[in-house]
């Protein structure tokens, strides 16, 4: 039915709208524009419902929106309200007036200023500390140290080895030594100072490497399970397939060392806390958190009180992409102080402490080799990663699979080695930030394939258009990836940038590149696996008779617009304006737990949970709508704040109408929502890291300007194309785009965690931490592709850390282009890059960086087969796409097997090996070597 | 619990102080020593002005002195007695948002909403000074302020909007007009 019989059809039927002698209404037919009586509660502004848009409803529920990825589980709640328009954030007005409070802002009365000691020292035994004098300074109402909180805790239930203060030991400079509380911040000060801390100085490490090794006093000990007496806090070992088989028949080979620096994630509000324990005994924190409910339970474990005592309040939150994800040790001072004198105490930090704190990007040193054979097919990944984790564990147990996990997509591979360790060392703990472990390797790995593309002759974007995984197929490590907008993506950007008549093509000087992400939307398995059955979002709604609905969520609004998100799903369930629509979801109090805002997973799930809320309520207004109407409740539909019979949409009845007929007997309407992952992965030991519900692609495109004299690189413009599955709020999606791209371009170009010689931090501040400024940021044009996910709410996928992925290996293969010089350091400053510049004019015996040639590239046969390989791929993903049950497809049939069993069900060679073979140790790659020591526990020598 | 009485750590004198802070007179006794943003924020009450750094490098506590944008944590209070101080929260007129306060709701200019504050006052300055500013003159108005959530794309994409509502005249409608009727009237044709 066209937009036009319909509303020729709307007309007929309001024509045809019965009226009695009397011009009273009969029935529920209504006349446009004529109320038969108005309702209590009603007397909002906008007096009549908008006609249901029509292009916004799918074309499998009789509206006009092309499905060209076919139909989806949640098409007929689309009541085209909200979902895939640009939407401002629900709290942007309480931003832009200066009213949003974030953790610093947060007044209370009577409250005392916390400070806190740190170590100077990088590592030391804390052999006493006087307090005295601090105590006895006028002014100061109460100091703490470790030994008022010994409690371990820690984000990972595996990994708790945070402590709130030093007991026994100091780990990094800057590490937590004891608090003090007093009237103002001169005093607090003051006593900080008046505290004297007897240090024994012990030998600290920081060379990366210098972890693998035993060492008398290793940063932390784990008693049997320590490895060795080494401090390697983690290690994997990962093979699929044979990679020397792979191996002996490659045509190509490529093969890299790569640094990557430590960055922070220079979120703009420092960390604050305030602590306050009410007159009945229950705490409530405040503060900018992006996982409140892993906060509480660390409290309640360091506190030593259940958690129902304790009320976790997220303030908003400055920016945290992953550098207010972990329970952090002050958040702990602030509540003990709190306790200990009786005020609120509020802790604010320097800039230099967000420093100390950290969890940033891991640095790392990744080598990786990558095969393709003379089909041009990608026959091998290796890849070794070594990343210094600090003093702390933070999330990183999980980086360490992930820096080798999440690059087995989106193409497919003939065999994968990974082997990946985390070792300590005594600097601040690197941890989870935007993009999680899969940033560094990914920027090896694509800047790999531009290699392997250059050394076969052929496009590099045609070489991963042939090698990419189809839709609803298994990763060689037993992924289930359902959608895959990679295709799209890539097609996209290489059309919108003119990508044929640039690349290989431009002088010296000008280059473009292409790089591509994988990233996860959730991650499949809680950190807290203990309540196995919990959901990992939960979403409750109440309406009571006002009409206007409340949702409560924990899930933690950073500034990504996660309010906003559920409140959309919200409205869009029940045709609602989203001014209809409250979000509550700061408290712990009064908010279901939510595991927090990480791993791109508050959208996917939480909209999901909001969704199935919300259909419960719709369930209740279409009853009630029955009941009033007498029309069967399949025929009825939701429009905007109007439920109405589809064959006749003049008898149906107001939104309002059909609630207070809902609240007869019982009064508010409240439901309650959750999501859970469905099962998924494969068996052998680490399968679960990097699981996920769904997976996002993106690819981009960028444009540089090198000058060769200076090494100066600016990034003139990129093209970014996401696959988020479905755009929600596009406004949002381009905002997380865009902003991925300037982080991102910050650790390619400018960003890095400089440690001196004696490996202090030297630029703790936003000076000599180079984030890019306006001018810094090119141009970036946002390109959203819809995959439409099947398990996604409404079709969604995250958009938040996937886009950051591919703008680094993206200017350093464009850097390439412009200047052929290959970089395995970043960030690409101009003393980095020049040195390059010379050491490729030397060795080629080129008198004058401006002689220097630009790559150029002859295409060879392998092009061909390589653009017909992709032709039928891209038919063969199409078909996949839309039939409704896909016959399973494993990665491997690309290199014969069989696309229906798993490749270590059909062929031994393919088996999961995850503990080294005999005779690996022989040649073990930099983190491979971590294998040498042997766990304590098999050892013999510990209990 | 002992109360004490303030100073305690050997302290600096305290001195009357007086300017007009969003459009309000204020006077009271300050630090001779106290920098403004701390002024602001926990005498004046204008918690809208952030502090990021501290130190002039992210420009999330910028105010206006009489119309000039400046970063409040490196202006001694003193400097500014009598002067005329505009804060976030003095740009919009009652529940009538300023211009670059709707655009930045509507354009994505503002994500965690942390540097907003400080973009807010610095743009608003630009405006007042040009109403029609260039792509070139805005990224020069906020080379000052970082934000690390939006990319400033859609930033700059605001104040160009809030420009064109300017120059327009037109107002921004009032926050507290009334919002959605939840007992609308069915109207198919409209
Ligand atoms: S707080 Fe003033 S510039 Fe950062
Ligand atoms: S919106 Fe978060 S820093 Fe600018």
């Amino acid at each position: 039915m066209s937009d036009n019989d319909r509303s020729i059809k709307s007309k007929e039927a309001s024509e045809r709208d019965v009226t009695s002698e009397s011009g009273e209404m009969v029935g529920y037919r209504q006349q446009p524009g004529k109320l038969p009586f108005s309702k209590p509660g009603s007397g909002g502004r906008n007096r009549f419902s908008k006609p249901t848009d029509y292009s916004r409803i799918p074309e499998s529920q009789g509206g006009s929106l092309k499905q060209p990825w076919g139909p989806h589980r949640h098409d007929d709640l689309v009541s085209g309200q909200v979902i895939g328009k640009p939407t401002s954030l629900v709290d942007s007005n309480w931003k832009v007036t200066g009213q949003a409070k974030y953790g610093d802002d947060i007044r209370l009365q009577g409250e005392v200023i916390g400070r806190i000691l740190r170590s100077p020292h990088h590592y030391a035994r804390v052999l006493s500390i006087d307090i005295s004098k601090a105590l006895e300074l006028p002014g100061v109402l109460g100091v703490a140290t470790g030994e008022d909180a010994p409690g371990k805790f820690g984000v990972l239930p595996v990994t708790k080895d945070e402590h709130a203060m030093a007991v026994e030991k100091v780990r990094h400079v800057g590490d937590l030594v004891a608090c003090v509380a007093a009237i103002d911040e001169p005093t607090a000060r003051e006593a900080c100072r008046l505290i004297e801390v007897e240090y024994e100085v012990l030998d600290s490490i920081h060379d990366i490497k210098q972890g693998l090794e035993d060492s008398e006093n290793p940063i932390h000990d784990r008693g049997k399970y320590h490895i060795g007496d080494s401090n390697v806090q983690k290690r994997v070992f990962q093979q699929f397939g044979n990679i020397s088989d792979m191996k002996d028949s490659s045509l190509a080979s490529h093969e890299s060392n790569w640094t990557f620096t430590g960055v922070n994630h220079g979120f703009t509000e420092p960390h604050a806390v305030v602590a306050h324990w009410d007159p009945s005994g229950r705490l409530t924190l405040y503060t900018p958190q992006q996982v409140p409910h892993y906060l509480h339970r660390a409290l309640a474990d360091v506190l030593d009180i259940p958690m129902h005592q304790i009320n976790v309040y997220r303030t908003f939150v400055g920016g945290g992409f992953g550098g207010k994800s972990d329970p952090f040790p002050h958040e702990m001072c602030a509540a003990i102080l709190a306790r200990k004198t009786g005020r609120p105490v509020r802790i604010n930090f320097d800039r230099e402490e967000v420093f100390w704190v950290n969890r940033g990007r891991h640095p790392s040193k990744i080598s990786m080799s990558l095969h393709a054979d003379s089909e041009g097919r990608l026959c091998g990944i290796e890849t070794d990663a070594l990343i210094d984790g600090g003093a702390f564990a933070s999330f990183g147990h999980v980086t360490t699979y992930y820096n080798g996990v999440l690059h087995t997509a989106p193409y497919e591979i003939g065999a994968f080695h990974y082997t990946g360790a985390r070792v300590w060392t005594n600097k601040p703990a690197s941890g989870a930030m935007r993009g999680h472990g899969a940033v560094n390797s990914r920027c090896a790995v694509e800047t790999g394939i531009d290699d392997l593309a250059e050394q076969l002759g052929v496009d590099p974007i045609d070489f991963r258009l042939a090698n990419l995984l189809p839709p609803h197929s298994a990763t060689i490590t037993g992924f289930r990836v359902t959608s895959i907008g990679m295709r799209e993506c890539l097609e996209r950007v290489k059309e919108e940038s003119g990508w044929d008549e640039k690349f290989r093509k431009m002088p010296l000087g000008k280059g473009i590149g292409i790089g591509c992400g994988f990233f996860i939307s959730g991650s499949g398995l809680p950190i807290h696996w203990d309540p196995n059955k919990f959901p990992h979002a939960t979403v409750h709604l109440k309406i009571d008779m006002d009409g206007g609905v409340t949702v409560h969520t924990g899930a933690a609004d950073i500034g990504q617009g996660s309010d906003t998100v559920v409140a959309q799903s919200v409205a869009e369930v029940l045709g609602l304006p989203l001014d209809m629509i409250r979000v509550r979801s700061k408290e712990s109090d009064t908010s279901p737990v939510d595991l927090g805002s990480y791993s791109s997973r508050v959208t996917f799930m939480n909209a999901n949970a909001a969704i199935s809320a919300a259909m419960e309520i719709r369930n209740e207004l279409l009853e009630a709508t029955s009941e009033i109407t007498g029309s069967k409740i399949e025929g009825l539909v939701i429009g905007d704040r109007r439920i109405f019979d589809k064959r006749d949409p003049a008898v149906g009845v107001s939104y309002l109408e059909a609630l207070h007929k809902a609240q007869e007997d019982k009064g508010a309407l409240v439901s309650s929502g959750s999501y859970r992952t469905p099962p998924m992965g494969r068996a052998h030991k680490g399968a679960a890291a990097g699981l996920a519900p769904a997976y996002s692609f993106s690819a981009y495109v960028a444009e540089v300007d090198v000058d060769v004299e200076t090494g100066q690189t600016k990034v003139t413009k990129v093209w970014a194309a996401h696959d988020c599955g479905k755009a929600l709020n596009p406004l949002a999606v381009e905002g997380q785009i865009i902003g991925s791209c300037h982080m991102g371009l910050g650790q390619v170009l400018s960003e890095e965690m400089k440690y001196g010689r004696t490996g202090h931090l030297l630029n703790p501040d936003l000076l000599d931490y180079k984030i890019p400024t306006v001018h810094e940021m090119p141009d970036v044009t946002p390109i959203i592709v819809e995959s439409n996910d099947p398990e996604g709410p409404f079709g969604a996928k995250e958009a938040g850390e996937g886009p950051l992925l591919p703008i680094l290996p993206a200017v350093v293969n464009a850097v390439y282009d412009a200047i052929g010089v290959r970089v395995s350091e970043l960030p690409i400053t101009p003393d980095r890059l020049y040195k390059a510049i010379e050491r490729r004019c030397k060795s080629e015996g080129i008198g004058e960086p401006s002689d220097m040639a630009p790559p150029r590239l002859e295409f060879t046969s392998l092009q061909e087969t390589l653009q017909r390989r992709s032709i039928d791929h891209s038919k063969r993903d199409k078909e996949r796409r839309l039939t409704d049950s896909p016959s399973p497809y494993h990665n491997g049939a690309l290199f014969g097997l069989d696309p229906e069993i798993p490749g270590d069900e059909q062929d031994s060679r393919w088996a999961a090996v995850v503990i080294p073979p005999d005779g690996y140790l022989e040649d073990p790659g930099l983190a491979g070597s971590a294998w040498k020591h042997t766990e304590r526990r098999y050892r013999g020598d510990v209990e | 619990m002992v109360q004490y009485s303030l100073p305690l750590v050997p302290g600096p004198d305290k001195v009357r102080w007086n300017a007009s802070v969003n459009g309000v007179n204020v006077d009271f006794f300050i630090d001779s020593n106290a920098i403004l943003l701390d002024v602001l924020r926990d005498q004046s009450g204008s918690l809208g002005t952030k502090r990021g750094c501290d130190m002039g490098t992210c420009g999330c506590c910028s105010v206006m002195i009489n119309g000039t944008p400046k970063l409040s944590c490196l202006v001694l209070a003193q400097e500014v007695r009598d002067c005329e101080i505009t804060t976030v929260e003095g740009l919009s007129s009652g529940h009538h948002l300023h211009p670059i306060q709707q655009t930045f709701a509507d354009c994505g200019g503002s994500q965690c909403g942390f540097c907003t504050p400080g973009f807010l006052v610095v743009s608003a300055a630009l405006l007042e000074k040009n109403p029609s500013p260039s792509e070139a003159e805005i990224k020069t108005a906020i080379e000052g302020n970082l934000c690390r959530c939006t990319g400033y794309q859609q930033i700059v994409e605001s104040i160009s909007k809030a420009s064109e509502i300017l120059v327009s005249g037109r107002r921004v409608g009032n926050s507290t007009s009334s919002k959605s009727d939840p007992h609308p009237g069915f109207s198919g044709s409209e």
